[in-house]
């Protein structure tokens, strides 16, 4: 395995989580390959790397020159192929395991053997999505949380392929890039998503139940230290982001009753009530 | 009223005391009153422990007060409605949490089945405007809001970490940055208490007879062993004798 430091990286998706990541690691001085295979979602993603680091050299966080040589590290391209010289490769694209096993499968013949695939599910088996190459030791996730140039956790997902050496390098590397690496182990959910599962869930049942009304709940759970109750928090990452998030957990445990999702939670789903984004979720919003 | 009965000890009876006495009520303990108080008093159980002892306990406990005194139970485990059901005049009992009383601003309180129509309870609740906490009345259920919460939360961690999905102090920091919780999980068990997670997840368990609120079995060990956390000097974390958390190579727990 390699011993040279990462310096060139690339991602693959130019979504949300794929332009927030290429953002990060130019910044950390890394040079980065921007993939995706439609120019016009591309085009969106550079443009929202250059929007975001505007608004920091507004707010004096970063000079015009320091901008530059950021955007100047990341290439962006419409050909895959062009990951080829990338030490580390994250994918960043729909959360669909058909699409993401072929992608890896791909990433696979492309890349140097040496190079580390990471995949950046935050709700697949890691392990499944590595099984699709010849190489799965190679392979691990790197679980940034959105928005990745903010938040500072990383969830370093080993599974039983994934080789010790590649973990601890992905470790180094994610401490080198300003961020909280945690180690954790390829379980439904990873970590802070299952966790969490129970700050939600439970929400929904005191309510459901009438113990408590929403407002009362994220009173209450905001006095105890939380910054945001549930429902608020909710509506905040997306009522449907977070339904998906329960349902992939409780699938992942077949179905353990700890993980059930609330009925409430489907049928505010299904009324399009999907949080700020929608105007309403559990609150309306203007 | 400013006389109150204090049943129970350890950290939460001697927190809920802080709140009396720094707004100056007197705070009694059962054995150092020979004889009944006057009639403006109340009583607060702050037991989260066997139910038998508890009931003892509160029996004795309004013994000394007047009949139409408030009762307040602790009610990270039981319901009200239950605990009132072993006193004369269950109308004036009110259940009510005392997990982190003194830093949160307002206190969560549960009306019995008994105290349904009377407002003899509305006016029990007064207790908690004199020593300034807002009142958030929700469903008479063992954990009430934030505790149930709080045990759910513990509980997951606790399970995650038995199956070796990460380390104490990894479970702790991805908590702390990936959601911005004020404290990681175990810790805060550590420093309230691991036996109480265990009582209001049993509660749950009992009153509610769901499966998804059995205690991880690696709780009840802890439990078992005296593992219960910063007071006791081990919990998920070791401790030196001023409670400072020792370094995190031996804080593990074997499992």
């Amino acid at each position: 395995m390699t011993v040279d430091p990462i310096v060139r990286t690339a991602v693959v998706g130019a979504g949300t989580m794929g332009n927030g990541i290429a953002e990060v690691l130019a910044t950390a001085g890394k040079r980065v390959v921007l993939v995706d295979v439609s120019p016009a979602a591309l085009e969106r993603g550079m443009q929202v790397i250059r929007d975001r680091l505007r608004r920091r050299v507004q707010k004096k966080r970063m000079t015009a020159e320091e901008m530059k040589q950021v955007l100047d590290r990341i290439e962006s391209s419409v050909d895959l192929s062009a990951v080829a010289e990338a030490q580390l490769v994250i994918e960043a694209v729909v959360e669909r395991l058909d699409v993401k096993k072929s992608l890896f499968s791909q990433l696979d013949e492309i890349t140097d053997l040496e190079a580390i695939l990471a995949t950046n599910t935050s709700s697949l088996s890691v392990t499944a999505i590595a099984s699709a190459t010849k190489h799965p030791e190679r392979v691990i996730g790197l679980h940034f949380f959105n928005p990745a140039p903010v938040m500072p956790l990383v969830e370093v997902v080993h599974g039983p392929m994934s080789e010790r050496e590649v973990v601890d390098q992905a470790m180094a590397f994610v401490k080198e890039i300003g961020k909280d690496p945690v180690k954790v182990t390829d379980t439904p959910g990873f970590l802070v998503n299952r966790v969490a599962r129970s700050f939600h869930s439970e929400a929904y049942r005191l309510v459901g139940d009438h113990v408590a009304e929403k407002r009362q709940v994220d009173r209450i759970l905001r006095a105890a230290g939380f910054p945001m109750g549930p429902f608020e928090l909710q509506d905040l990452i997306g009522l449907d982001i977070n339904y998906a998030a329960s349902c992939s957990v409780y699938e992942g445990y077949f179905h353990d009753p700890r993980f059930r999702p609330h009925p409430h939670q489907r049928q505010l789903v299904d009324s399009g009530s999907l949080g700020k984004k929608a105007g309403r979720g559990h609150y309306r919003y203007e | 009223m400013n006389d109150i009965v204090l049943i129970g000890d350890g950290p939460l009876a001697k927190e809920t005391s802080d709140v009396f006495t720094e707004r100056g009520w007197n705070v009694w303990a059962m054995d150092q009153l020979d004889q009944p108080l006057s009639s403006s008093c109340a009583v607060v159980d702050t037991v989260t422990g066997p139910v038998e002892e508890k009931k003892r306990l509160l029996r004795r406990a309004v013994e000394l007060v007047p009949n139409d005194a408030p009762i307040w139970t602790n009610t990270l485990h039981v319901t009200a409605t239950q605990v009132a059901s072993w006193v004369p005049h269950p109308e004036r009992v009110g259940g009510f949490s005392p997990l982190m009383i003194k830093q949160m601003p307002l206190v969560e309180v549960g009306r019995p089945l008994q105290a349904e129509d009377d407002d003899v309870w509305a006016r029990a609740v007064q207790l908690w405007r004199y020593v300034d906490k807002q009142v958030e009345v929700v469903g008479d259920e063992p954990g009430l809001v934030f505790p149930r919460t709080w045990a759910m939360l513990v509980n997951e961690a606790a399970f995650a970490l038995t199956e070796g999905v990460a380390e104490a102090d990894a479970i702790d920091l991805a908590m702390k940055k990936g959601t911005r919780f004020p404290m990681g999980p175990l810790e805060w068990a550590d420093t309230i208490g691991v036996d109480q997670v265990v009582w209001i997840l049993s509660g749950l368990v009992r009153e509610l007879g769901e499966d998804r609120y059995r205690p991880a079995p690696l709780l009840r060990k802890m439990v078992y062993a005296g593992y219960t956390g910063r007071a006791a000097g081990r919990g998920f974390y070791r401790y030196d004798v001023d409670g400072k958390r020792q370094s995190s190579e031996i804080s593990k727990v074997s499992i």
